[in-house]
């Protein structure tokens, strides 16, 4: 890049994260007026610009490059804000500007016509500001901060159809499953600081950081933040048993979907993970291991069980997220990386074609007036006719989804797999379930995607029509095709490697150069893109007999499909215990405030203080003031009675007074 | 008279004026108060300004400012000797902050209060009334003044409860009189047993200066209160006892659980900037009360027992959250959150460490004007339709688009989202706590665990009503005539809720704003309280 003037990487990614907060700024004062999305569109692709130009290349394959300011102090303790530049950081952060600037593109045409369109551009700038903070923050107070406010933007977006029961429903259990893995984050933020008084990525894991210098790490509390970390992750990349958020949050738009639940933010979780590995020991990664591959499984699993276009796809983020954090568990977390970047452009298009096959349906529910679900396979079949250049476009999307070879996914599921048998060749014979499980994943991933496109595009059309007039279904417009056309060429592998057949010459993983825990095995590398590609083969075969010749041999009521779409479950299992529960515990402590505390201890002391002043009153009335009442009432009675004597009748008086003087005369005679 | 008299003195000339005014002029009262509180604020805002961090307050004269000190009551006693009360005010890194908090909660309070009709002259005059209280009770560095300014604040609120309050106002003004004074009564006798155990250097009589009873070179041997005295009351020792029981009078107004029954009542039955008021600034005044008075005066005591202190604020966090989740009423909701959010405050303190203590000093300031936001944001929903039970609204996201807004930023930054003030105090209590275990102090890090999923409570709780009441097909209770009185905010209401909310924004991104104030004060705190471990 020779051509161009040099500007600091710090100064152009702190540009790149600006121009969006700017975006959503001037969107949030413009309010309803804003509905163009003007400001979206040039500040995203302004950023993609300047990332790609000014920061990656100068960054990459360079030592990296940190900028700090003071924050805040509190008490003794620092806090900074910084820009973290490396590898990582800023391929991360192109990413996700590369993903997002097609994502907008498409909005302008899909979202056209929207009452709340202000609000969407509004929401989307605020993401981008959020996930591009998220990539080079340098100090994980900060990065804290922005994974959280990638959470109110998910939040917002999922529900911003807000009248629709159902995603409002999902953007709250999205937040507050996500929640639960802040408080993992949190905690762990917490365990970091008291242990080394410091959040800064560099001092802690840097080259020349606290955990290179060859810290014990087998320790309880550095094994807690670990697993604090992890859950963070878990959460935001849906990994199970948390990942129940992510089929509910496609309740949002499907450019949301593509954006925010399948390509960048969902992608954080491996991110962060990638970001402190050196905090992880072992117990730690194969936790992590276990735990991505139980997620690959299962997801992979619910996806064959679904007929909603957009859950399989949802399923399948899921299951490859699961991939991706089974990669970082064996230590490959450049594999991983790697992974992030080919899913994020090839799961982008599969959800965008989605949204051109829904958008069409629903304009075909719209023209017909007639109720049928327009997300809903069993209506599709046949759409190969209407819509050519979606169905080649999610071909492609979905060849490299099942790693194919030729594609971006072939290199990357190769990079993670063979690195897993590797690793588990390294640590004896149990490990070995692990690697055998992702290739089993890899062949039902080709199945259930293979499911999709046949039945989508394939076969006779089941759309509901009138009088078998021709479905209202067309190409989709240039705007969408285009950002479609870019993704789907950035799903091929020469995006990534020149070379189509293996991975080693593969840009990032050369960029990342992680040293490896293992020994390599040759053998691997010729067997295991041959056993995935057969399987894949195999299953599309099997996939085209049931699906396209209609030679379903199986019982599509059997409870296995049926629950299996239900998750066997957990969705309601979490209802009854966590969510039930939690409610129950609100009513008893209600129950406790109103009858306990306020009705025996409060009220009960007020009846008892009342219940003693009548008692003292009863005595004050009876016995303190009987007494005084009683002497009164003596002194009153003898005065009552010697009332009759002053009479004021004279003869009276006289009467007394001889009485009197008769009575001293007596006693003067008898004395 | 220096400027913080000024400052608490200033509502009472706006009393005197109102008092004075004849009854036909009750037009212009409102304008008296939202005067001479505007004038307040900025004068609140000028001395903020120009206060300097480094002071570091809590037990020396030298490390506050603004300070004023007047011999108020000298009188002979003979052989208990020179009775000494000083009127000694001062503004530190503690009190500063929540002086400028109180006098914007009070401008916000009189901003709702510009409907009032009924009784005006009383009800501006009782207002100001609690303005100067409230203003004292942050600047009285004699424990008398302090205990004139705690007793004078109790008049007014009863009366504004109990005359403009709702339905079932009589109770609720009778129980948080009760409640307030069963924890002030006892203080006086602890207050008095201080005074005689502690003497002035300077003179040798005895003394209710605060400062002099921080600092244990200045109790008479074998008194009471003296340290390491052998004194117990029921097998208490008597400095333990003492800080309980002014612990009790302040853990009152926090409030903690299990006293915190007065707090839903007065709240639901005050009118709406009355509860704003007891929100925004009455609250604070439990947490200043534990800083400035338990813990500064008997730091052995709570460097004992701050065990327990973070046990209370644990279940007063959960056991709060857990009620507000529970509650039909919108401002009964609010109301428990409340309870949940000072639980933080204590917790932090409890934890000994500066990134606690400072937390729980953010916790408590940005509580004030969220907290006064969101009664304010009840109050507006009441004001129409005279109703405020959640299950009787739904879809007003639909008719009112400016309030939905505002409800949603007022939640999102009461639950914690990052960039919003409540977060910084959250996190950083937490962070605190966690850190206490390794710093020593006795808190367990469970607490702060247990703490933290206060925090994904307040999600569920804030989420669900939001989802409740806001979202949705709009269905009101009373259909047509609701519909028409459910109008989007006013201007006025706008001017009043968005530079708190502004405030929570700017506070969240720049916390220094208030760290850099209260810094050194907290630091001293801490080592008076650690040195005692």
């Amino acid at each position: 890049m020779s051509g161009l003037p040099y500007i600091s990487p710090i100064y152009a990614s702190i540009v790149v994260v600006g121009l969006p907060l700017l975006a959503f700024l001037l969107q949030a004062i413009r309010g309803k007026k804003s509905t163009s999305g003007l400001f979206a569109l040039v500040s995203i692709a302004l950023s993609t610009l300047i990332s790609g130009l000014f920061v990656l290349p100068q960054v990459w394959q360079e030592a990296p490059v940190t900028a700090t300011v003071h924050w805040f102090t509190i008490g003794d303790s620092v806090f900074t804000l910084g820009i973290l530049l490396n590898n990582l950081s800023a391929l991360m952060q192109f990413i996700v500007c590369i993903i997002a600037l097609p994502v907008h593109i498409y909005s302008k045409a899909y979202m056209k016509g929207d009452p709340g369109i202000h609000r969407y551009w509004m929401y989307l700038s605020l993401f981008c500001f959020a996930m591009l903070g998220l990539t080079v923050s340098k100090n994980l107070f900060m990065m804290y901060v922005f994974w959280e406010l990638v959470g109110i933007a998910s939040y917002l977006l999922i529900g911003f159809w807000f009248t629709k029961e159902a995603a409002v429903a999902a953007n709250k259990k999205a937040f507050i499953v996500n929640r639960i893995g802040d408080i993992g984050f949190l905690i762990g933020i917490a365990i970091l600081f008291s242990l080394f008084s410091t959040l800064d990525l560099v001092d802690l894991f840097g080259n020349e950081g606290v955990f290179a210098a060859g810290l014990y790490k087998d320790t309880g509390l550095i094994t807690l933040a670990g697993i604090c970390f992890f859950l963070g992750a878990m959460a935001k990349s849906a990994q199970f048993p948390l990942h129940v958020w992510l089929p509910d949050a496609m309740e949002g738009p499907t450019s949301v979907s593509s954006l925010i639940h399948a390509a960048t933010m969902v992608a954080a979780g491996v991110f962060l993970m990638a970001s402190i590995f050196p905090l992880f020991n072992a117990n730690v990664l194969l936790l992590m291991a276990i735990v991505g591959t139980i997620t690959a499984l299962s997801a992979a699993y619910f996806a064959l069980c679904q007929y909603d276009i957009k859950k399989v796809l949802a399923f399948s983020t899921i299951s490859q997220l699961g991939y991706m954090i089974a990669a970082v568990g064996i230590g490959v977390w450049d594999a991983a990386m790697f992974h992030l970047a080919t899913h994020a452009f090839f799961k982008c298009l599969l959800f965008l074609c989605a949204g051109a096959v829904i958008h069409e349906m629903v304009h075909h529910k719209e023209h017909t007036k007639l109720d049928f679900d327009p997300q809903d396979l069993r209506h599709m079949g046949g759409l190969r006719q209407y819509m050519p250049k979606t169905f080649v476009l999610m071909s492609i999307a979905s060849l490299a989804l099942a790693g194919f070879p030729l594609t971006s996914g072939y290199l990357s599921k190769d990079a993670i797999i063979i690195a897993a048998f590797e690793w588990a060749a390294q640590h004896g014979p149990g490990y070995i379930v692990i690697p055998i499980i992702l290739v089993i994943v890899s062949i039902l991933t080709a199945f259930y995607i293979g499911r999709l496109i046949f039945k989508a595009f394939f076969g006779p059309i089941r759309i509901p029509q009138i009088d078998q007039q021709a479905p209202h279904i067309r190409e989709a417009p240039q705007t969408m095709l285009v950002p479609m056309i870019f993704l789907g060429l950035g799903s091929l592998f020469f995006a990534f490697s020149l070379n189509p057949l293996s991975y080693h010459q593969a840009e990032i993983l050369t960029g990342f150069s992680v040293r490896y825990a293992f020994e390599e095995i040759h053998s691997l590398h010729l067997v295991i893109p041959i056993v995935l590609t057969v399987g894949a083969l195999c299953s599309w075969i099997l996939a085209w007999k049931w699906y396209v010749k209609g030679k379903y041999p199986l019982q599509a009521n059997s409870l296995w499909i049926t629950r299996g779409g239900e998750q066997f479950g957990l969705d309601e299992l979490y209802k009854k215990t966590f969510v039930n529960g939690t409610l129950a515990l609100g009513r008893a402590s209600q129950w406790c405030d109103k009858h306990v505390l306020d009705g025996l201890i409060v009220h009960g002391t007020a009846h008892v203080v009342k219940s003693l002043s009548r008692a003292i009153y009863w005595v004050d009335k009876h016995i303190v003031d009987g007494l005084v009442n009683t002497v009164a009432d003596t002194t009153y009675y003898i005065g009552h009675l010697l009332r009759w004597v002053q009479n004021g009748r004279i003869q009276n008086y006289f009467g007394f007074a001889f009485t009197i003087i008769l009575i001293g005369i007596v006693y003067l005679i008898f004395r | 008279m220096g400027l913080l008299s000024l400052l608490i003195f200033l509502p009472l000339a706006a009393l005197l004026l109102i008092v004075l005014l004849p009854k036909t002029l009750q037009g212009t009262f409102k304008y008296i108060a939202l005067g001479f509180t505007l004038f307040q604020f900025l004068l609140a805002g000028y001395m903020y300004s120009q206060f300097d961090g480094s002071a570091t307050g809590i037990n020396q004269l030298s490390g506050y400012r603004f300070v004023e000190q007047l011999s108020w009551i000298r009188l002979d006693l003979g052989g208990l000797g020179q009775l000494e009360i000083d009127y000694l005010i001062g503004a530190d890194g503690i009190s500063l902050p929540l002086l400028l908090l109180s006098s914007l909660v009070m401008l916000m309070a009189v901003g709702a209060s510009w409907n009032m009709q009924r009784k005006a002259k009383g009800y501006f005059a009782l207002l100001m009334l609690l303005n100067m209280a409230v203003m004292g009770i942050f600047s009285a560095l004699d424990f008398f003044l302090f205990y004139i300014f705690y007793e004078v604040m109790l008049f007014p609120l009863y009366f504004l409860i109990g005359i403009w309050g709702g339905v079932n106002r009589e109770y609720a003004a009778i129980k948080f009189f009760i409640y307030t004074l069963f924890g002030s009564v006892f203080m006086l006798l602890i207050i008095v047993g201080l005074y005689f155990s502690v003497t002035n250097p300077e003179t040798g009589a005895h003394t209710f200066n605060m400062l002099y009873m921080m600092n244990p070179g200045n109790y008479i041997d074998g008194s009471f209160f003296a340290y390491g005295s052998s004194n117990a009351v029921w097998g208490i020792p008597a400095r333990m006892l003492g800080f309980i029981v002014l612990f009790i009078a302040f853990a009152i107004k926090i409030p903690i659980v299990p006293l915190h029954t007065w707090l839903p009542d007065a709240h639901v039955e005050a009118p709406t900037p009355v509860s704003i008021i007891l929100a925004g600034i009455l609250l604070k005044i439990g947490g200043y009360g534990i800083i400035r008075v338990c813990m500064s005066i008997f730091p052995d005591a709570s460097a004992s027992a701050n065990w327990w202190l973070g046990l209370i604020g644990v279940i007063s966090i959960l056991y709060g959250a857990l009620n507000a989740l529970a509650q039909k009423d919108f401002k009964r909701t609010i109301a428990y959150s409340s309870v949940s959010h000072m639980g933080f405050v204590l917790l932090g303190l409890a934890s000994l460490t500066a990134e606690g203590v400072s937390g729980a000093m953010f916790q408590m300031i940005s509580h004030g004007f969220l907290s006064a936001s969101l009664f304010f944001l009840v109050g507006v929903i009441y004001d129409r339709v005279h109703d405020r039970y959640i299950y009787h609204f739904r879809g007003l996201a639909n008719i009112m688009p400016k309030y939905t807004g505002y409800v949603a930023i007022a939640f999102f930054a009461s639950l914690g989202l990052p960039g919003f003030s409540a977060f910084i105090g959250e996190a950083f209590v937490i962070i605190g706590t966690f850190n206490a275990e390794s710093v020593g102090t006795g808190i367990p890090r469970w607490m702060a665990i247990a703490g933290s999923l206060g925090i994904l409570l307040s999600a569920v709780y804030f989420l669900w009503t939001l989802q409740r009441m806001f979202f949705g097909k709009t269905r009101l209770k009373g259909s047509e005539e609701w519909f028409k009185a459910l109008k989007d905010l006013t201007v006025r209401e706008q001017v009043i809720l968005f530079p708190a909310l502004a405030l929570a924004l700017l506070l969240g991104t720049m916390p220094f704003l208030v760290f850099d104030k209260l810094n050194a004060s907290v630091l001293n705190l801490v080592t008076l309280i650690t040195e005692q471990l």
